[in-house]
């Protein structure tokens, strides 16, 4: 096995589901991450739509999902003897990462303050919905709430109905991911330096910063990028990019100018190969081809041909052709899709993990990308409650298997 | 000014776009050294795309989505068309920690500069390629703008109302948070080479970045053959979830309620306590069941208030909220503002500019940002200052085309 980007170095995951990537991708990079509930297990453990164990359990998929490499402990950080022992991990590691409403660690006494003092090279990283200060620092969030706040639902839907968040939790995801970003970035100073600092990620401007495109066009033109369902715009320009076939539905730009010629002149010649009213049947020069200059009805008439066309075939046809026909359409792929992905599959893109608690092997995404050199390869389900009570307790911070029992009567852990 | 985390970092960047342009914004902003190629036989499409009135189509320096995209960062030119070219680009080489990149797959071995070229040159280089689908594979080579990565990864399949077709917002998705995972593989290769001196080749695809966000999705399907749909603002564990009408003309307010004490503050915000225990709403599964119902009477009471007032009096009483807010309320947003996270930043060519700056606060060693360069501004500080090329030699290269 080669190694890891990243070694000896070890992160504290206190966070709830805004910031359990975070923690994943971390340990995916070979940083040792503690994930640390509360005796019993976390209550996200939980959060519906969830599986049901061999033992009639419910556990969430969103859990499974964000946890994995991850070692699991439990611990009572708001009991006195608990903050006592993860402040002795705090020694023994690099990163602190939560999700806490801000200042609820600096009230128990585990803020940052306390715990540079402990070690002063501490970094500690803190995903929330507004950020650690400001007017609207205590306001409760969401993914929800954040895609609203930020200007990114505002331009998703269709215009007849309410703004539409996005399907995936998209900024959670991309929130850990700057989190990550910060970390390492602190990370990197703390290794010239020795010292540590608070790394404050804000949801909502992680969410902002996509909205870059439409901020200019507001601060300059004062006109306002509404939502508009299967057209996107970008300052100035719009083009139609989802569109219905037989089965489902494809992303398919329609463009023109030099950038739209080469699909758009495939797309002409299949058209007529196919027998079917061509109404580009005229057009010699592709790179000619003005989006802009085309009246509206003839342009109807363009993109009524282009769905016939995509309507008499099936996603997999359509992505084969593409292929052969230089097309450029991506087939829009639902769940089931992607795992037969043949792109994926050739890239060796999965990672088979055992879960005994369900009687399955289910398959994860590997990585977040490739390396020659080394490999940050997503190897382990997520744990089980506890599950690395001991090697932390014991191996890392030195505890007896007596102490740790005691700690495991009063509820510490 | 407070000391920058990546002060020392040198950067040679053939990024472009959104994707290869974010990389190395992140890495300029805390202090790294970042010198962009630019050429005027391939200028970036945010050079070129008119977003807005005053900018035109000749100027390659009054576009400011540029502006947005690259701050901190030297721009050079140096056209790789021009044989000679290969004299500053070793040099550059020789200069780097770090190469950027994220052309189609292949092109940077077209052009002799594959890792196992650039490496005879500088053995410990970190070099990073961002792409659509990944360096190898069959569809390696195939267009990919940030919509494909959208459709490959179930994100849009996933978005909109489950009566009708998927949609997508009129903001990137996969084309901002893939930058910021190349950027981390960066950092993080640059340890691994202080620990064991070895560089590496990093690559890194949009799609299969994006595919981490629907895992449990994946995992639904695999466990009991699940799929899962557009759901429209519904969510399995939270009941209201969604966006109610506000007064003024298409305003709206989120509202959510993950526990029954949100739903029962909810219900008295409303004026109406009795809904709290109301036999059709008492619990979330209740809720979830009549949730046509349930929303309709939240609407009747939002439709009373304005947006901000909704979120104002719901936060107040411990309910998320959050107004759907337009680019002209972000603008004014006090939260943001009290952040300084808007900052305006003058450029020599469009005057005053508002930038977002990194959401993720350093914040003993803040981000510092400067406005973005003007097309070839730094070249010749680069060649003089930074590789120790002469004034003779530089005007020789000059004639022959080198920077264009």
């Amino acid at each position: 096995m080669k190694d890891y980007i990243l070694s000896g170095l070890r992160a504290l995951d206190l966070t709830d589901e805004k910031g359990f990537a975070c923690g994943k991708i971390m340990a995916s990079l070979g940083i040792e991450t503690i994930k640390i509930e509360k005796p019993g297990g976390d209550k996200s453990r939980k959060t519906s739509p969830t599986l049901t164990t061999n033992n009639g359990e419910e556990i969430s998929l969103n859990w499974l999902a964000f946890n994995t490499d991850k070692l699991g402990i439990t611990l009572d950080i708001d009991s006195p003897q608990g903050k006592e022992i993860f402040k002795r991990l705090v020694q023994k590691s690099d990163f602190v990462i939560e999700s806490f409403m801000p200042g609820y660690l600096d009230r128990i006494g585990l803020g940052y303050e306390v715990l540079s003092e402990i070690n002063p090279g501490i970094i500690m990283t803190s995903i929330t919905p507004f950020g650690q200060k400001g007017p609207y620092a205590n306001f409760k969030g969401s993914e929800l709430i954040v895609s609203a706040m930020s200007g990114v639902m505002d331009s998703n839907g269709d215009p007849d109905r309410p703004p539409v968040r996005e399907g995936p939790d998209s900024i959670t995801f991309h929130s850990c991911a700057a989190a990550v970003l910060g970390s390492l970035i602190a990370y990197h100073y703390k290794v010239k330096t020795g010292e540590g600092q608070q790394v404050d990620v804000s949801m909502q401007e992680v969410a902002v910063t996509r909205t870059s495109s439409n901020l200019i066009v507001w601060e300059f033109d004062k006109k306002l990028i509404k939502r508009n369902s299967t057209i996107r715009t970008v300052g100035a320009r719009s083009t139609r990019w989802i569109w219905e076939c037989k089965d489902g539905y494809v992303f398919w730009a329609y463009m023109g100018g030099p950038g739209g010629a080469p699909a758009n002149r495939a797309i002409a010649q299949w058209i007529s190969e196919e027998g079917l009213d061509n109404p580009f049947k005229e057009i010699t020069d592709w790179d000619e081809f003005d989006m802009a200059s085309i009246p509206k009805e003839e342009l109807d008439i363009q993109q009524e041909a282009i769905s016939r066309l995509f309507n008499l075939h099936t996603k997999k046809e359509l992505a084969q052709e593409s292929l052969k026909r230089g097309l450029r359409i991506s087939v829009i792929q639902n769940p089931a899709d992607i795992l037969e992905d043949i792109q994926l599959e050739s890239r060796d893109y999965w990672s088979y993990l055992e879960h005994p608690e369900l009687g399955l092997k289910l398959r994860y995404p590997k990585y977040f990308f490739l390396s020659n050199l080394t490999e940050n390869f997503i190897r382990k389900r997520a744990p089980y409650p506890g599950e690395d009570n001991e090697y932390v307790y014991c191996n890392i911070l030195g505890l007896t298997k007596s102490e740790l029992e005691i700690l495991r009567r009063e509820k510490i852990i | 000014m407070n000391k920058l985390a990546l002060e020392g970092i040198k950067v040679l960047d053939f990024g472009w776009a959104l994707v290869g342009s974010l990389t190395t914004k992140q890495l300029a902003d805390h202090g790294a050294q970042v010198i962009r190629i630019e050429s005027m036989s391939r200028v970036c499409l945010t050079r070129t795309n008119r977003m807005i009135s005053k900018s035109r189509a000749d100027n390659p320096d009054d576009k400011p989505w540029f502006l947005h995209l690259n701050t901190s960062k030297l721009s050079m030119f140096l056209n790789l068309k021009c044989k000679s070219s290969w004299k500053v680009l070793e040099r550059l080489i020789k200069w780097a920690d770090v190469i950027n990149s994220n052309f189609v797959p292949g092109t940077l071995e077209k052009m002799g500069m594959g890792y196992d070229e650039v490496r005879k040159i500088k053995p410990d280089i970190i070099m990073v390629a961002g792409s659509g689908y990944g360096q190898t594979g069959p569809l390696a080579r195939e267009w990919a703008v940030d919509g494909t990565g959208g459709a490959l990864s179930g994100y849009l399949d996933l978005t909109g109302w489950p009566d009708r077709g998927p949609v997508g917002p009129n903001v990137p998705y996969g084309d901002v948070i893939l930058p910021y995972f190349i950027a981390s593989a960066i950092v993080a290769a640059l340890d691994y080479r202080r620990r064991t001196g070895k560089g590496q080749f990093i690559d890194a695809s949009m799609v299969e970045v994006c595919v981490h966000q629907i895992i449990p999705a994946l995992l639904d399907w695999q466990a009991r053959r699940h799929l899962q749909k557009r759901s429209g603002n519904r969510i399995p564990n939270a009941s209201p979830h969604g966006v109610f009408p506000c007064r003024g003309d298409d305003r709206w307010c989120a509202i959510a309620a993950f526990t029954d004490e949100e739903w029962t503050a909810l219900c008295e915000t409303m004026g109406m306590p009795h809904l709290a225990n109301d036999p059709r709403f008492a619990t979330l599964s209740l809720r979830k069941e009549n949730e046509d119902e349930l929303e309709a009477i939240i609407s009747q009471w939002t439709m009373q208030h304005s947006a901000e007032e909704t979120m104002h009096l719901l936060q107040a009483s411990g309910v998320p909220a959050g107004v759907v807010q337009t680019m002209e309320d972000i603008m004014k947003d006090p939260q943001l503002k009290a952040r300084e996270f808007l900052i305006n930043l003058k450029h020599p060519v469009i005057g005053e500019c508002g930038h977002p700056t990194p959401p993720y606060k350093l914040v003993k060693t803040k981000a510092q940002i400067r406005t973005s360069p003007c097309m070839g501004e730094h070249t010749e500080f680069v060649c003089s200052q930074l590789l120790g090329i002469s004034d003779e030699e530089f005007l020789e290269l000059w004639q022959k085309g080198v920077f264009q």
